[in-house]
């Protein structure tokens, strides 16, 4: 399916279909930023895996 | 998003703040396909407001009252961050009063109107506010006519046509 045509039928979805997506989609984006702090934390004290110690 | 409305609409009807409205990127969502957002932007009318400083403590202490948790310049309200926005002008409080009436699962809420949105993100003008009035416009999500009707009793019919000179009509 082409860009414009998933945009059209996602803009067309009701609000509160449309506010699931943004609400799974807002705990991905919170899931990765928890993940990059775990690995920045991980990497500060040396342990990251498959990194020598 | 339904507790965090239910909670908004309990603290309307208990007089703690007036209208409210939902504006930026939640509010984008009722007029385009989803776009990624952690939080929630809220115009609000406060009652008692006489258009100098408005105080938001009374919302906080509210919602703080009843398990909201402060964070940054968000309290998080049932899981959404929200952000409470007072009207700092003409264009805000029109958008606030002429918003549209809908409901997420069942619960009763306001959205600023698609061609108030795109006039406070022209007003606004950061790159996302930029990039949001191109999704309204690629989409097709707004009224020209009643675009053109705002823009011009809000002084930034000039702007706009800036904003069409670099964005929509490309170099001459």
């Amino acid at each position: 399916m082409s860009k414009p045509k998933l945009q059209a039928r996602l803009a067309a979805l009701s609000f509160t279909e449309k506010i699931k997506i943004l609400e799974r989609l807002r705990d991905r984006e919170l899931a990765i930023a928890a993940a990059g702090l775990r690995r920045k934390a991980a990497k500060e004290s040396g342990d990251v895996k498959g990194s020598p110690k | 998003m339904k507790a965090t409305l239910e909670a908004i609409n309990k603290m309307q009807a208990d007089g703690v703040i007036g209208n409210y409205a939902i504006g930026g990127a939640v509010g984008a969502t009722f007029y385009l396909a989803p776009a990624a957002t952690v939080d929630l932007d809220l115009f609000v009318t406060v009652p008692g407001d006489t258009g100098l400083l408005v105080n938001l403590a009374p919302i906080y202490e509210y919602l703080k009252s009843r398990g909201g948790v402060e964070q940054d310049e968000y309290i998080v309200v049932k899981e959404w961050p929200v952000q409470f926005l007072t009207p700092a002008n003409a264009l805000q409080k029109e958008a606030v009063s002429q918003a549209v009436s809908t409901s997420v699962e069942g619960i009763p809420t306001r959205v600023i109107s698609a061609e108030h949105l795109v006039a406070i993100a022209l007003e606004t003008g950061r790159a996302k506010d930029h990039t949001r009035i191109l999704q309204f416009v690629e989409q097709g999500a707004i009224d020209r006519e009643k675009l053109k009707d705002v823009l011009e009793r809000h002084g930034l019919s000039a702007k706009w046509r800036g904003f069409e000179q670099r964005f929509l009509k490309g170099p001459q």
